[in-house]
C-alpha cells in the first residue's frame, strides 16, 4: 500500500499542537460563518470518536467527506487535508490501525482551533 | 404586460452538508445573488421545479439519490431543463467530470472551493443563462410592436385554460382588430401602417393590467389575455382600451389621422362550449365581427350564444351570476 504523504501510518507519537486559526477570521462576509463552524466542532469530534469507537465505518466516511469539502472553504486547509486522508484510508479498506490513526491526527486538529472573537 | 428580460440572480445549492450551504450563501451574497438550498436530490428537484432558480449547484456525493441521478432528472423535465447546472465535486478524477457535463453540466467546482473561482464560474454561468433568455424571450415577441406574439399567446391560451379548468377561475379573451386598416395604408402608405401599428400596440400595453398578456396576433389584429378575470371586468378593460386607441393621433405629412379599433370579448364562464383554445377564440371572433357589423369602435361581448353590444355600462350584463333572464 503507498504510505499516505501527509500521514505515513508508522507514525505513532503525535506532537502536542498548536492553536489554529481560520485563514478568513478577517474576512466580514465570513467571520460569523466561520465563528459558526468553529463552535460546532466539538460535536463533530464527538460524532467521530463515537463512530470510529463502533467501528461505524460508512458513518465515518461521510463525515470525513463532509469535513474535507468544508474545512478549506472556512479557511482550515489542514482540516480538508487531514479529512482527505481519512476518508481515502477508508475509501481504500485499509487496516484499523491506519484509520484509527488519521482519525486521530483529524480530531487533535479539530480540538486545536480556535473560535474566532472568542 | 410589458416583456423585459430580468437579471438572473437566483442560485439554489443542493448539498448534503449545511457547512456548505453557509459558506456559499456567504460567498455569493455580496455579489448580490440571492442562495437557496436543499440537503437531498428530490427535494432538491422539487425546489427547483417551484422556485425556478437561475444555477443550481450540486453536490455530487448527495446521499439516496446522487448528483449525476438528480441532473439526469433534472435536466429530463421540462420545467427546470433549462436551469444551468454547475457540479460541486469533491473528487477531482477525470471521470467524474466528464460524466457530470455529458450529463448536460456547464461546469463543476472542486471543493473545498476557491471563493475567487467559484464567484467567477457562477457569474459566468448567469452571464449565459441572461443571453439564453432574452434568446427565448425574442422568438416569443413581435418584431415590429414589441407585444408577444402569436405563438406565444397561443402556448399561453392553452396553459391557462388548465389552470383556469384546474382551478374553477375565469379566463377572459378579447380580439382587437384596427378598423378600416387597409385603408390607412393605402391612402398613408406602410410605413404609416407600421407606426399606426406600433401605437394602438403601445395604447394596448399602457391601458391593459399588469396581470393581462398582450399579443400581435397577427396583421391589424391584437388578443389580450386576461387571467382571473369574469366576462364584465374583461368589459371594463376593453372599454378602457377602446377609448384609448380611439383618443390617439397620428400624424401624417399635412394631416392628423384618427384610427379606431373593434373589439370582440369571451370568457370561460360564459361559454356553453367545452373549455377549448379554439371555442374560446371562435367566441371572441364572433363578438369581434358583431363589433365590425355594429359600424366598428366599440366592444361586444359573446355570451352563452348571444352577442351583446357593450355600453361601458354594468347593467347591459345583467346581474354577475348570470342567473338572470336576458
Amino acid at each position: 500500500m503507498k504510505e499516505d504523504r501527509f500521514f505515513p501510518s508508522s507514525v505513532e507519537v503525535r506532537p502536542a499542537m498548536a492553536s489554529i486559526r481560520s485563514a478568513y477570521e478577517n474576512d466580514s462576509d465570513m467571520l460569523e460563518i466561520v465563528r459558526e463552524f468553529a463552535n460546532e466542532l466539538p460535536a463533530r469530534i464527538a460524532k467521530l470518536e463515537s463512530h470510529l469507537a463502533a467501528g461505524e465505518m460508512r458513518e465515518l466516511q461521510t463525515l470525513a467527506h463532509q469535513l474535507k469539502g468544508a474545512g478549506g472553504g472556512y479557511g482550515f486547509p489542514q482540516i480538508t487535508e487531514l479529512a482527505a486522508s481519512l476518508e481515502s484510508a477508508l475509501k481504500q479498506g485499509m487496516d484499523e490501525a491506519a484509520v484509527k490513526d488519521r482519525a486521530h491526527a483529524l480530531c487533535d486538529t479539530l480540538r486545536s482551533v480556535v473560535v474566532p472573537g472568542a | 404586460m410589458n416583456p423585459e428580460v430580468p437579471n438572473p440572480n437566483r442560485v439554489l445549492v443542493i448539498d448534503d452538508s449545511e457547512s456548505i450551504h453557509k459558506l456559499v450563501i456567504a460567498r455569493l451574497r455580496p455579489e448580490g445573488l440571492e442562495v437557496i438550498g436543499e440537503v437531498d436530490g428530490e427535494r432538491g428537484i422539487e425546489r427547483a421545479v417551484a422556485d425556478q432558480p437561475d444555477l443550481i449547484l450540486l453536490d455530487i456525493g448527495l446521499p439516496n439519490v446522487d448528483g449525476f441521478e438528480v441532473c439526469r432528472r433534472l435536466k429530463e423535465h421540462p420545467a427546470t431543463r433549462g436551469i444551468p447546472v454547475i457540479f460541486l465535486t469533491g473528487t477531482a478524477d477525470t471521470e467524474s467530470k466528464v460524466r457530470g457535463l455529458d450529463l448536460g453540466a456547464v461546469d463543476y467546482v472542486t471543493k473545498p472551493f476557491d471563493q475567487v473561482e467559484l464567484r467567477a464560474r457562477v457569474r459566468a454561468a448567469l452571464r449565459a443563462k441572461r443571453l439564453q433568455d432574452i434568446l427565448e424571450q425574442q422568438s416569443h415577441l413581435d418584431g415590429l410592436t414589441g407585444l408577444w406574439n402569436r405563438r406565444y399567446l397561443d402556448q399561453r391560451l392553452e396553459s391557462e385554460l388548465n389552470v383556469a379548468r384546474r382551478y374553477g377561475r375565469p379566463l377572459s379573451l378579447v380580439l382587437v382588430d384596427v378598423d378600416h386598416f387597409k385603408r390607412v395604408n393605402d391612402d398613408y402608405g406602410h410605413l404609416f401602417g407600421d407606426i399606426v401599428l406600433q401605437g394602438i400596440a403601445e395604447g394596448l400595453r399602457a391601458y391593459a393590467r399588469r396581470s393581462d398578456i398582450v399579443a400581435r396576433y397577427g396583421g391589424e389584429e391584437f388578443a389580450i389575455l386576461l387571467t382571473d378575470t369574469n366576462l364584465r371586468s374583461a368589459m371594463y378593460v376593453s372599454e378602457r382600451l377602446r377609448s384609448s386607441a380611439e383618443s390617439r393621433h397620428f400624424e401624417a405629412r399635412t394631416e392628423v389621422v384618427n384610427v379606431t379599433a373593434s373589439f370582440g370579448v369571451a370568457c370561460t364562464e360564459d361559454l356553453a362550449a367545452e373549455l377549448a383554445p379554439e371555442a374560446l377564440l371562435k367566441a371572441a371572433d364572433l363578438a369581434l365581427y358583431a363589433s365590425k357589423d355594429a359600424g366598428r369602435n366599440c366592444v361586444h361581448l359573446y355570451r352563452t350564444g348571444e352577442l351583446i353590444l357593450s355600453t361601458g355600462n354594468p347593467l347591459a350584463l345583467g346581474s354577475s351570476d348570470g342567473s338572470e333572464n336576458r
